[in-house]
Formats: structure tokens, C-alpha cells, sequence
């Protein structure tokens, strides 16, 4: 089975072998082990062997860390991938999307207004908590669709604070292009 | 003095934990306190007693000194350890507790309260010969005068703001030339910022250093455990400290620490504390301030002086010499703490909260975990962000700094996000493992907050991120993922994929 991930921006094809896996045309022994009654999982590939902790977020999204370091992967075999080029389905998000409050506290200032065009990383909002000031920023490139919170306002973790569109189609359909 | 057998614990976290066992191996008991947020916290169940004292804000809990003296009376407490932060250096807690007829676990609230009052802990050590940044706190009226001040003291200067703060009014000067223009600029900053024209100078410390003195006192002596250099901070923040440090040697260690003990005996201390200093590069260092309590960082003073200074601040409270050898105390080795703390630098250090799923401290030879956390235990924003102490001892700095790598790759935390990574670029950047460090290192750092992983360490992660996946539908559609050829099926679940 071959799957197309994309991780840290980029694609990989990694297609899954008896011997293991394919990655870029060259076949490595690899094999993925869950170490039971946590949330790690053990990847041997070739003589190495690597820890990550391995969480689902949603069908087919996966969040991993290593010794501190973190991705965010997408995977999706070849058929998806063929059937959403042709539909044009597919996951949209690149641009869009909530930014939501990663923690409670204060909203000190909006940056923004609507029909702002924001760079990815760019600063939408100032939220106070534990007595510093921390900028929310924008995960993606888009354009400020709605915001929901005004300064002086506290918020809960996970709010919504400012509702972004991409700022673009997406080109061809395809998500994981 | 009723002999004290029960100490009430007044702190939280690991601090709170680090002082109980330090009571069990001195053979006390110890009484803990916590807020309704901490009732699963270790100090909890590590403690002989333990007694709720409130809500998970501070100001209802752990800064209720009323409470924490009802508890130390209801449980028949004799003394109290204040920890650090809380209420550790209020001098009134210091106070209450005296009135209450308790040991108070520290230095007498004089000295609290002469250490607390910085311009007066400055006048008071310049008169016990303590160096000081040298400079006048009073608003220059003259330019004659200025011209005196800042020959006397050498250049360059630093021009500041009276109501200052911010950077606002500040001017370096270089030359006596250059004296009476910047004079003149930074007080019209100043009445433009604060509404008060008034500056002053005082001796500029290019790139200093913060290094401290450990002190302990008891009844009849005041000794120095050596420094800690803390230069690497964050927002004034100590990030990564170790001991001894490279810029301080016996002659230097001799001078500081004297001015250190000679602070300490201005005020009549007794008990652990630190005198922080400024240290320049030619080796002139100048008095800070006086934290009278035990502070975060004091397991690397441990480690290199084989002293246990939690027992210690214990002994002294019960009237007990310490066992700190006379003459002169030399560290043994190396030691280095990194601080893990919530916070992800990935996304500017904000602070990051979670479950605690998963932890795997680091262990095996020379490897210290002082925390208040385990697995199950949820990290909130009610209280700092310090996960975890991660102390190591070496040989020398390059056995430490190889070990506390070693130890960081060991460390597994899933459920919150941590400064991990960052710790182990910064342990691991070449300016920092040849020691070349100052107060502003990680300003001019920003690079080491994020960095790309390796090529292979992300391609392995792709390469697991399939294998999960594939695994995961094997989990859930175990006919389509065994039979490839099912054309019907596949096309199914292919169009269920792209419709989600």
C-alpha cells in the first residue's frame, strides 16, 4: 500500500512492503510497534530504533514527537489521493481555518481587522495569561473572515478567537499537492 | 524551644516534595498543604499529613498565611519551610510565624525585610564594603559634576531615567565628550516617557554574567558554597544553570564569596541564601540583590559540594551546627540543570497546559529529576510553568553537558508541550558548551528556540506516520486492508475518504 504523507511542509511517498518500506525508491526494513499501555510506539527502520509518541487527531491526521520535536503529518493512500484530484474534494484547510485560544486568559488586543490579508505566523491576537503576553498567530496565509473577540474580553482554552479563509482557491482540488 | 519533630510545609510542587524528603532524612515529619487544583499532586501523598487550604488561586491558598497557621496549629506543627516564591520572602509571613510561637525555617524577617527594600539593601552593602554598581542615585543637576562622577568610575556610563524603566531616557556613553549631549537627550526621553526630566548615571557592565553566591549561616558561622552562573535567562528568567562557573576561579571564588558572606553578616542572616552579583568581564562583579530563601537552582551547589542544603536550613532550625566543613570548600566536578518547563518555543514560549499522559524520567549515573509532577497529573496555568528540574553532575562541564544530553534524550513527555527541544539545541550550541555566555546570550539567540529537525529524523517521522496509518485501517477494516483487490470495497472506502 502506498501512502503520501505530508509533514513539516513537505511529501514523502512511503509505500508499505512485506520487508518493510519504500521511501523515495529505496526499500528499508521498517517496522511501527505499539509499547503497550502508553502512547509511544516504537519504529524500527533498518538497525535503528526510534521512540515517538503517536496520537490520532482525526482520520488520517497524526501528531508525533520525538525528544521535544513535534509534526503534524496528513497521510492519504493513492486511491484517496486520485479520487479527491478528480472530485476536487479534499482537505481544504491549507489558509483556512480557526485560530482558536491555546489557553484561558485575557484578550489585551486584536491585531487585525476583517478582510485583512495575513502572512502565516503573522500575529492576530495579544492574550494575557499567566501574567504575560503571549501572540496568537495565524497557523496558515489568509484572509480574516470573522473575529470574535473584542480587547477586554477573557476566553476560554479553545475559543475561537478570529476565523480565517484561505486566501486563495486551493489549486486543482487536490490538498495534499 | 520545644525540640521540633513536624514540619509544616508551606509551598507546593516540587519544592514542596524536595522539602519532605529532605524532613524524612533528617527523621521529621513533614505536613503538606495544597489548593484544590494540587489534591493529586506528589508533595501530597509524599507528606505524613496533608491538609487542604483552598481554592487553586494563590491569593486563596497557598498566600493565605492566616490558613497556613491554622494548619501548622491544628497539626501540631513547630516549625515552617516557606519553599521558594509564595510567601518566601515576606517578611510578615516571617513574622507571623515568630509571633506564632514556630520556627520559622529561614533567615530571621530582619533580614528579610533589609534585603527586601533594594535601595536600602544597596546602602547597607556599600557600607559593609559590598561592591555595588557603582553610580548616583540621585538626578544630576550639574554636568560638572556628571564629568567627576563618571571619571571616578571609568567609562563607559550608563545614563538612566529616574522614573525610568523600559529602555526609555537610557543612553551608554563611551567619552567624556559625548557626556553632556547624551545627558541632554535622555532628559527629554525622560520627560516625554515619564513626565520627570530627572537622570543619573551609573557604571555600564558590558555583557555581564549573573552569578551568585550560595550562603549558609548558622548560629556561629557564616560560610559560601561557591557560585551558580545563571547568565543563560529568558525574560529574566533563569534557564539553564550550572556550577561551578567558567568565568570564576579560586581567587575570584574567594573575593565573591567573601562579599557574599560579608552581606550576609550585614543583615545578621542565618539559614541558606544567595547574594546575586553582576560579573564583568575583567572579573569586578557587583551586589545585586539577596534572595533569602532557598532558590530553584540550589541542587547544582549540591552536587559539586556534596551538601544537602534543604537538611541544612533544617539542622539550623533546630539549633544544630551544620555540617558544612571549616576552610576552604572546593567543588567536586561539574553540575548543570536544565529547567523543562511548559512552555513551547515553537510557538514563542507560550505557555502550554495538557494531561500528563506519559512520562519517562531520565536516569542511570550522575542524573538528578527534582518535579512536582507525575503521569496523570494535569499542568494548569494556575502556578509557573517549571515541569521539572533536570540536574546532572560530570567530571568536568564537557562530561556534564555530554550527560545532560544524554539524560534529555531520555526524557519522554506526551500530554503538554515543553521547551525540550530547545534545551537541547542550547545545551548543545558550540557559544554555549565554550562557555561564552552573558545575561543577553538568548537575546541574541532567537535562532536556538527553533531549529528543523534532521533530514532523516523527519523522514522517520513520515515513514512512522504511514505505518500508524496503515495499521490503524487495518484496525478498522480488516477485509479491505487484507484483500487489495476487493474493487468494490476499495472504491468505497477511497470516495468515504474523499468526501471526509
Amino acid at each position: 500500500m502506498k501512502y503520501f504523507v505530508e509533514l513539516a511542509g513537505r511529501q514523502f511517498e512511503v509505500e508499505i512492503e512485506a520487508a518493510g518500506v519504500r521511501v523515495d525508491g529505496e526499500l528499508v526494513p521498517a517496522a511501527l510497534e505499539p509499547l503497550p499501555g502508553t502512547p509511544l510506539q516504537q519504529l524500527r527502520l533498518g538497525d535503528r530504533t526510534l521512540v515517538f509518541a503517536v496520537e490520532s487527531t482525526a482520520r488520517g491526521e497524526w501528531v508525533l514527537a520525538y525528544r521535544g520535536e513535534r509534526w503534524e503529518a496528513a497521510v492519504v493512500d493513492e486511491r484517496t489521493r486520485h479520487v479527491r484530484s478528480l472530485t476536487g474534494e479534499g482537505r481544504q484547510k491549507v489558509g483556512a481555518g480557526e485560530v482558536k485560544a491555546p489557553m484561558p486568559g485575557l484578550v489585551l488586543r486584536v491585531l487585525v481587522v476583517p478582510g485583512q490579508q495575513v502572512d502565516a505566523g503573522q500575529g492576530v491576537v495579544v492574550l494575557e495569561a499567566m501574567k504575560m503576553e503571549n501572540q496568537i498567530k495565524a497557523p496558515a496565509a489568509g484572509v480574516v473572515e470573522a473575529i470574535h473577540v473584542e480587547q477586554g474580553r477573557a476566553v476560554e482554552k479553545g475559543q475561537v478567537l478570529v476565523v480565517l479563509a484561505p486566501s486563495e482557491p486551493p489549486g486543482g482540488g487536490a490538498g495534499v499537492a | 524551644m520545644t525540640p521540633i519533630t513536624r514540619v509544616l510545609v508551606a509551598n507546593r510542587g516540587e519544592i514542596a516534595l524536595r522539602i519532605i524528603r529532605a524532613c524524612h532524612e533528617e527523621g521529621l515529619e513533614a505536613v503538606a498543604v495544597y489548593s484544590v487544583a494540587d489534591r493529586l499532586s506528589p508533595h501530597v501523598r509524599a507528606s505524613d499529613l496533608a491538609v487542604e487550604i483552598g481554592p487553586a488561586a494563590p491569593s486563596e491558598s497557598y498566600l493565605r498565611i492566616d490558613r497556613l497557621l491554622d494548619v501548622a496549629r491544628e497539626t501540631g506543627a513547630q516549625a515552617v519551610h516557606p519553599g521558594y516564591g509564595f510567601l518566601a520572602e515576606r517578611a510578615a509571613f516571617a513574622e507571623a510565624v515568630e509571633a506564632a510561637g514556630l520556627v520559622w525555617i529561614g533567615p530571621p524577617s530582619t533580614a528579610i525585610r533589609a534585603m527586601g527594600d533594594k535601595t536600602e539593601a544597596r546602602r547597607r552593602m556599600r557600607a559593609a564594603g559590598v561592591p555595588v554598581v557603582p553610580g548616583a542615585d540621585a538626578p544630576i543637576t550639574e554636568i560638572a559634576v556628571a564629568l567627576a562622577l563618571a571619571s571616578e568610575m571609568g567609562y563607559p556610563v550608563m545614563v538612566k531615567a529616574t522614573a525610568g524603566g523600559g529602555g526609555k531616557g537610557m543612553r551608554v556613553v563611551h567619552a567624556p565628550d559625548e557626556l553632556a549631549p547624551a545627558l541632554a537627550t535622555a532628559a527629554s526621553e525622560a520627560l516625554k516617557a515619564f513626565g520627570d526630566p530627572g537622570v543619573y548615571i551609573e557604571k555600564f557592565i558590558e555583557r555581564p554574567r549573573h552569578v551568585e553566591i550560595q550562603v549558609l549561616a548558622d548560629a556561629t558561622r557564616t560560610v559560601h558554597l561557591g557560585e551558580r552562573e545563571c547568565s543563560v535567562q529568558r525574560r529574566h528568567q533563569k534557564v539553564v544553570e550550572e556550577a561551578p562557573s567558567v568565568a570564576v576561579d579560586a581567587a575570584l571564588r574567594a573575593r565573591m564569596g567573601a562579599a557574599a558572606v560579608a552581606a550576609a553578616a550585614a543583615v545578621g542572616y542565618r539559614s541558606a541564601g544567595t547574594c546575586e552579583f553582576l560579573l564583568a568581564a575583567d572579573g569586578s562583579f557587583y551586589f545585586l540583590e539577596m534572595n533569602t530563601r532557598i532558590q530553584v537552582e540550589h541542587p547544582v551547589t549540591e552536587l559539586v559540594y556534596g551538601v544537602d542544603l534543604v537538611r541544612e536550613q533544617l539542622r539550623i532550625a533546630c539549633g544544630l551546627p551544620m555540617t558544612v566543613p571549616d576552610g576552604v570548600l572546593v567543588p567536586n566536578g561539574w553540575a548543570v540543570e536544565c529547567r523543562i518547563t511548559s512552555e513551547d518555543p515553537a510557538n514563542g514560549f507560550m505557555p502550554s497546559t495538557g494531561h500528563l499522559e506519559f512520562l519517562r524520567v531520565p536516569a542511570g549515573p550522575g542524573v538528578r529529576w527534582d518535579s512536582g509532577f507525575e503521569v496523570g497529573n494535569d499542568v494548569t496555568l494556575h502556578y509557573d510553568s517549571m515541569v521539572a528540574k533536570l540536574i546532572v553532575w560530570g567530571r568536568d562541564r564537557d562530561d556534564a553537558l555530554r550527560r545532560i544530553v544524554r539524560a534529555l534524550d531520555e526524557l519522554v513527555i506526551v500530554g503538554v508541550a515543553t521547551n525540550q527541544g530547545f534545551q537541547r539545541r542550547l545545551v548543545t550550541d558550540p557559544a554555549f558548551a565554550a562557555g561564552d555566555i552573558d545575561i543577553q546570550f538568548l537575546d541574541r539567540r532567537p535562532d536556538l528556540a527553533a531549529a528543523p529537525p534532521s533530514e532523516a529524523l523527519t523522514r522517520a517521522a513520515a515513514i512512522a506516520a504511514a505505518l500508524a496509518e496503515d495499521a490503524a485501517r487495518r484496525a478498522r477494516k480488516p477485509a479491505i486492508a487484507a484483500s487489495d483487490d476487493d474493487h468494490s470495497a476499495w472504491l468505497a472506502a477511497a470516495r468515504a475518504e474523499g468526501r471526509r
